[in-house]
């Protein structure tokens, strides 16, 4: 038996990448997946791909009546929600010197506003069990150049978990940050090139980029009772990158 | 699917507490387990609670000797480690003002010094791509008054995780700490020092400052640590995962 039986999920960010690879993996542990993304030829692809335990909701995490009709949907479908994984997210470099308001904007909007509301809406469907991830990133303990706003925004989502594992005191909901670091998505392996994953991978001590399932299984770790003494905490899998 | 199936797990403080418990689930996920231990009757007492696939080796991380031991009897039983647990720990509450050098020496001793050897003696039967899992405390980064010589060597447990990742690299070997947080033990009345009425007083007032309101249980420590020994944690290594209701997270 799988250890998400019965458990219906929402994965922000999930056609693609990291969220799809989550999807996957709760899928196998037995969960019905509800998938939000902003490009339906993506969430169409990824349904395909999944199967009849997932279900596609188009819209984007910065768009409030957007998060809303999802919850509507899970509601109308499920009527509770266990697991929710707050993981999509944007940035772009561009360098101290550069930045514009609208990068500031469109960054913080996507990964900071879009995570706490894509939380908030989510509450009043879960209960006792439940079990929050927020994606956040090595990009958040360190400096990478050009990415001013992306790994502050990622610091943000780090601190997120702190606060609401002391809002959430009380209800049985956990909420843990997963901070991914080089992976190898399609979307980076294509921006990458053979080269730069090479180059990526040997920056960490595993000399490797994860493999976007390695990610997915962490998920499922925290989305699972496996995990249940922890929260509040941030969880590295990033191949020890950040780490010494 | 069994996570751990013909792993060969080596734990040492594996008679009671998080590592009774974790040597309990290896073995549900098929693992063989060696657990070491400083007294004979308790670990008689583990392996008839863990029921099969145990072999005990009576022995105290501190005594090289022991150790090698203890390694001696895995290399005949099994040949190989491809895990090690390495959790025994001490610890006695002791303010500065008043603590003495063997309390000082007795904590580095067991924590550090026997926690080093206990890895180093462990490489030459260690399997490429295995994993390492030390425990560390939330005390690590936390200032707790009476137990600074516990919460100094439980950072250089932290620590070690970093240069061993390193160090290791080269075998595919992870290493990572794992830090508790206050757990339902029966270590915070045997090797404190405390009464039992203290003992209640100091839980209570644990549970108090975690953000999930509760000490934590055994089980989860090794559900967490079962995580870390295999492959669902393929891309972690250098972390110090804490497992601690959120207390020190916060």
């Amino acid at each position: 038996m799988g250890k998400l039986e019965g458990k219906v999920a929402v994965i922000t960010g999930g056609a693609t990448g990291i969220g799809r690879a989550a999807a996957r993996r709760f899928i196998e542990e037995g969960a019905f997946v509800f998938i939000f993304g902003r490009r339906q030829d993506a969430l169409d692809a990824a349904v395909a791909d999944l199967g009849p335990n997932a279900h596609a909701v188009k819209g984007s995490v910065s768009d409030e009546a957007d998060l809303d009709r999802l919850y509507a949907a899970v509601r109308a479908e499920r009527g509770t929600l266990d697991i929710v994984f707050a993981n999509a997210g944007a940035g772009s470099p561009l360098p101290l010197g550069q930045i514009t308001a609208e990068h500031i904007n469109e960054t913080f909007d996507t990964n900071v506003k879009g995570t706490i509301f894509t939380i908030q809406k989510a509450l009043p469907l879960m209960g006792p069990g439940g079990s929050i991830i927020l994606t956040g990133s090595s990009a958040g303990t360190t400096g990478a150049p050009g990415f001013t706003a992306y790994s502050a925004s990622k610091a943000a989502v780090r601190n997120l978990a702190r606060t609401w594992a002391e809002d959430l005191k009380g209800t049985g909901i956990r909420v843990n940050v997963l901070s991914p670091g080089a992976t190898a998505t399609e979307l980076a392996k294509e921006a990458l090139g053979e080269e730069g994953q090479k180059a990526y991978g040997a920056m960490t001590p595993l000399q490797r980029m994860a493999d976007p399932a390695e990610i997915g299984a962490v998920a499922a770790f925290l989305a699972s009772p496996d995990s249940s003494f922890m929260t509040a905490s941030e969880i590295a899998v990033d191949g020890g990158l950040a780490q010494l | 699917m069994k996570k751990l199936k013909n792993k060969v797990a080596v734990i040492t403080g594996g008679s009671s507490g998080i590592g009774l418990a974790t040597a309990k689930r290896f073995v549900e996920e098929g693992a063989h387990v060696v657990i070491t231990g400083r007294r004979e009757k308790e670990l008689k007492e583990a392996a008839a609670f863990i029921e099969r696939n145990v072999t005990t080796v009576a022995g105290d991380v501190s005594r090289l000797e022991d150790l090698d031991r203890v390694y001696a009897v895995v290399n005949e039983k099994h040949g190989r480690i491809d895990i090690l647990f390495a959790n025994a720990g001490a610890g006695t509450i002791a303010p500065l003002a008043a603590a003495t050098e063997a309390h000082f020496d007795q904590t580095f001793d067991v924590n550090v010094k026997g926690l080093f050897f206990t890895v180093q003696k462990a490489l030459p039967l260690f399997s490429d791509g295995g994993s390492i899992i030390l425990t560390s405390s939330v005390s690590n980064v936390l200032g707790l008054p009476g137990f600074s010589t516990y919460a100094a060597s439980k950072a250089a447990v932290r620590n070690f995780a970093r240069a061993w990742t390193l160090e290791l690299k080269d075998r595919k070997i992870r290493v990572n700490s794992m830090s508790p947080g206050p757990i339902e033990t029966p270590a915070l009345e045997t090797t404190t020092g405390l009464t039992p009425e203290q003992a209640e007083q100091a839980a209570a007032q644990f549970a108090s400052q975690v953000p999930m309101g509760r000490r934590g249980k055994p089980e989860e420590i090794a559900a967490a640590v079962t995580f870390l020994a295999s492959d669902e944690s393929s891309y972690i290594t250098g972390v110090d995962f804490a497992v601690d209701g959120g207390l020190a997270q916060v």
